[in-house]
């Protein structure tokens, strides 16, 4: 079985011990969030967690950190994190609608849902507003079918919800109010 | 007394109020599933309205009965009465059942699921009568819905860890024996049989050697795995502990996937329970034998659940499978002697020890003995997880506890067990659940998720959905995999927009054929669901091929919208229309198609005005 790591020092600018001398405040409080954890024991997840708890996602500083940690290169880092569909490698968005891409959500109605909320967001999936203030993010299924087809909002599970639903929803969060229907002229 | 002796007598006392209540005893099932309706403030509802009325009562929380569809649960159980299951209490109705139960004395049949029972009482049916409860045979549930699952004694007092004290009585090689004679196979849907996989790690000459749990439940659809962990965590312990016994190994991992924060939590807290009474450490039940636990919280990625790719991400790194041989039992994490086992293999292995591989052997079919776990989901009416004898007809589980799809629709196929599983044609729904029916149509039973479809749904649909899926998980490590999910996935999307060649059944077949030689299992099962598309629905594809038509009119480049009545919905249509594409000109109302993006919300609001129709046809 071949190890992934690097191994020796060399191979990452700095070691786990010395703390260099241009590093940034970012980078310093990263290094202090995951002390303790290496890669002896299956610390690298818990590393990852732990940054995108206090930060919401996981900044470049910490990679050439987490590397001399873990005693690998940035770039196997950089792979790994980037691997992982729940970590986040840039900050999300003030509010972040989550759509379910699980089959019983499918075969309810979630792709008729998706476009939907693509349109009155105005991002795509997996992107923010441009102004940051809003999101839509892909998530797995966890099982939650009972309530299919259902989106998450900070939290909150949304569910049954028909098309009409969820553009009321994101028009809500878009500060829109919902067009009041015309009275009807004639004919 | 040995240690296990002196554990079950604390225990026995500490769960004795509960067994044999003396006064109300309020359970509320808080899980996963339960929390999403308001469980946790039915929970708060039921603790201020017995304060309000000054009412003397215990209040437990508990894990989950499978009945997802009448979540939130809440059990009423009046001293020397059998307990009332109540389905669908959220917190507005808490007053009336304290009153009713309580106060009243009796049950309030109105809001009442069934009786734990098996005669009715007071005007409420048995569980027995429950649709969704016909035919279950809960061994590994028995505790689900039934014991707080932070409560360690009340795990005991019930025959918790009698297994693993039994297992520590005997020889590593007379607990495998064990384990082989039930015919116990993986459970994650691999089927190996498991007696035989524990032994390969313990003839390893290599030490230490370790015991994973595959608890990372991946497949879309599938949430059995979820349920046991967070309503019985000490089941999946001991059963890792007699695994690490039988194998020589002293430590275990479990890795738990990221989305689901609850079994993360319930298993980290039970873990320290384990220790705290000696039950995980270095002298498991004074036996002197070593082992303990760690969990691991996954970060969102399928692969990790495939045994080598898991065993990468503990290590650190990308969790990207690697080629076998050498098996995880040969050279596993950090290079050392390892078995990754499923949560429900290894919640297995405490009943055998305890009960005997006789009596796991008492259930199942000829073929294959003991039950398996299964989650039911997608067009049913009941969605739930549900215990059943391996063997048992699909049909008895999907038409009868599920109830099949809504009114008025037709059940039309069923996933078995997870993306790379298969599709079952509603013709053959009464397919027995073990692995030689599944294998002979060329599929796989999978991990027990069955997501069911009905007549509105479109097959090329699935497929789409599930190459998706195939490519977006893949590892990238193989061209083989990367490349040829993407390619199925191009044509299938080619296909579904109406612009499907005739080559296309060829090119795919072709691919299928091709990815047989990827790296692991998840290209060689991608293509899977689209084999079974040109065995059991080629009518359905060559619908879409062919005519460029989606005859249940949900792919999106095959249909078009149009206003085909008036009615005074209109104006509402229009209202909702993200897009502004339900136009007025001169009062009549009309679809702009450059506009229109198919969501079909126009057609929510004016079901009468606004039809679906095929977008190459007439």
């Amino acid at each position: 079985m071949t190890k992934i790591t690097a191994g020796t020092p060399h191979s990452s600018r700095y070691t786990a011990v010395d703390t260099p001398p241009d590093e940034t405040e970012l980078a310093g409080q990263v290094r202090e969030l995951t002390a303790g954890l290496s890669s002896d024991s299956a610390d690298l997840l818990t590393a990852f967690h732990r940054i995108q708890h206090e930060y919401g996602y996981v900044p470049e500083e910490a990679i050439p950190v987490l590397a001399g940690q873990f005693r690998t290169t940035p770039s196997m880092l950089y792979g790994a994190l980037d691997f992982y569909s729940e970590i986040r490698t840039s900050p999300p968005a003030k509010t972040t609608v989550e759509w379910c891409s699980g089959p019983a959500c499918l075969l309810k109605g979630s792709t008729n849902i998706r476009r939907a909320l693509e349109s009155v967001l105005g991002c795509a999936m997996n992107e923010n507003t441009s102004d940051r203030a809003l999101g839509l993010r892909l998530v797995q299924c966890d099982g939650t079918c009972h309530l299919a087809p259902l989106l998450r909002l900070e939290g909150r599970y949304l569910g049954p919800l028909s098309v009409s639903d969820a553009i009321k929803l994101a028009r809500g969060l878009k500060g829109e109010e919902p067009a009041a229907p015309e009275a009807e002229a004639e004919g | 007394m040995s240690t296990y002796d002196e554990l079950k007598v604390r225990a026995a006392k500490a769960w004795q109020p509960f067994e044999e209540p003396q006064r109300p005893l309020i359970k509320v099932g808080v899980t996963t599933c339960s929390r999403v309706v308001g469980a946790l403030e039915t929970l708060a509802a039921v603790r201020a309205g017995l304060a309000a009325r000054g009412l003397e009562a215990d209040v437990m929380v508990t894990g989950c009965w499978g009945l997802c569809y009448a979540e939130p649960v809440v059990e009423v159980r009046l001293p020397g009465r059998p307990g009332v299951l109540y389905g669908n209490l959220t917190a507005d109705k808490v007053a009336a059942l304290i009153e009713g139960t309580l106060v009243a004395g009796g049950a309030v049949p109105e809001l009442a699921l069934a009786v734990l029972a098996d005669a009715p009482l007071d005007g409420v049916p048995p569980l027995g009568s429950l649709e969704f409860f016909a035919g279950q045979e809960r061994r590994l549930m028995a505790n689900c819905g039934v014991i707080d699952p932070e409560e360690i004694d009340h795990y005991i007092a019930r025959g918790g860890y009698e297994g693993l004290a039994k297992a520590l009585a005997m020889t590593d090689e007379q607990v495998i024996a064990e384990v082989l004679e039930s015919g116990l196979w993986g459970r994650g849907g691999a089927a190996f049989p498991t007696g035989r996989k524990w032994d390969f790690l313990r003839t390893a000459p290599v030490t230490p050697k370790y015991m994973i749990c595959n608890a990372d439940e991946g497949d879309p659809g599938s949430f059995v795995n979820r349920n046991l962990m967070e309503s019985d965590p000490h089941l999946v312990i001991e059963g890792m502990a007699i695994g690490g016994y039988a194998t020589g190994a002293a430590y275990g991992y479990i890795y738990i996937r990221d989305e689901y924060p609850l079994p993360v939590e319930r298993m980290e807290k039970a873990i320290r329970q384990a220790r705290e009474q000696g039950i995980l450490g270095e002298n498991v039940l004074g036996s002197g034998f070593g082992f303990d636990l760690e969990v691991v919280r996954g970060a969102g990625s399928y692969v990790c659940g495939e045994e080598t790719g898991l065993i990468a991400s503990i290590e650190g790194s990308r969790g990207m499978p690697k080629i076998r041989p050498p098996f995880p039992a040969q050279a596993g994490v950090f290079g050392k002697p390892s078995n990754v086992n499923n949560v429900e293999s290894y919640a297995n292995a405490p009943l055998i020890l305890r009960n005997g591989a006789a009596w796991y052997t008492s259930v199942g079919s000829e073929k294959h003995k003991g039950t398996k776990m299964f989650s039911l989901s997608g067009q049913v009416r009941r969605v739930g997880i549900r215990e059943a004898p391996l063997g048992t007809p699909m049909s008895e589980v999907v038409m009868g506890a599920g109830g099949g799809p809504p009114e008025g629709r037709a059940l039309k196929a069923v996933q078995p067990g997870g993306p790379l599983s298969g599709i079952v044609p509603a013709s053959d729904v009464g397919i027995a659940l073990e692995p030689e029916p599944f294998r002979e149509r060329g599929m796989g039973l999978g991990s027990g998720g069955l997501v069911v479809m009905d007549d509105s749904n479109c097959i090329v649909d699935l497929c789409i959905y599930f190459e998706w899926f195939a490519e977006d998980e893949s590892c990238g490590r193989c061209t083989t995999c990367f490349a040829g999910t993407r390619r199925l996935l191009e044509i299938l999307r080619r296909i579904a927009a109406g612009r499907g060649r005739s080559s296309d059944p060829e090119i795919m077949r072709l691919l299928a054929d091709t990815m047989r030689y990827a790296n692991c299992f998840h290209a060689q099962a991608a293509p899977t669901a689209v084999m079974s598309m040109f065995r059991f629905f080629e009518e359905e594809l060559n619908e879409h091929l062919y005519h460029k038509r989606c005859p249940a009119k949900v792919c999106r480049g095959l249909v078009r919208y149009e206003v085909v009545h008036h009615s005074d919905r209109l104006p509402e249509a229009e209202a909702i229309c993200p897009t502004a594409a339900v136009v007025r000109d001169n009062g009549h109302y009309r679809i702009d198609q450059a506009k229109c993006i198919k969501c079909d919300a126009c057609r929510e609001q004016a079901p009468y005005a606004i039809a679906v129709l095929d977008a190459f046809g007439l």
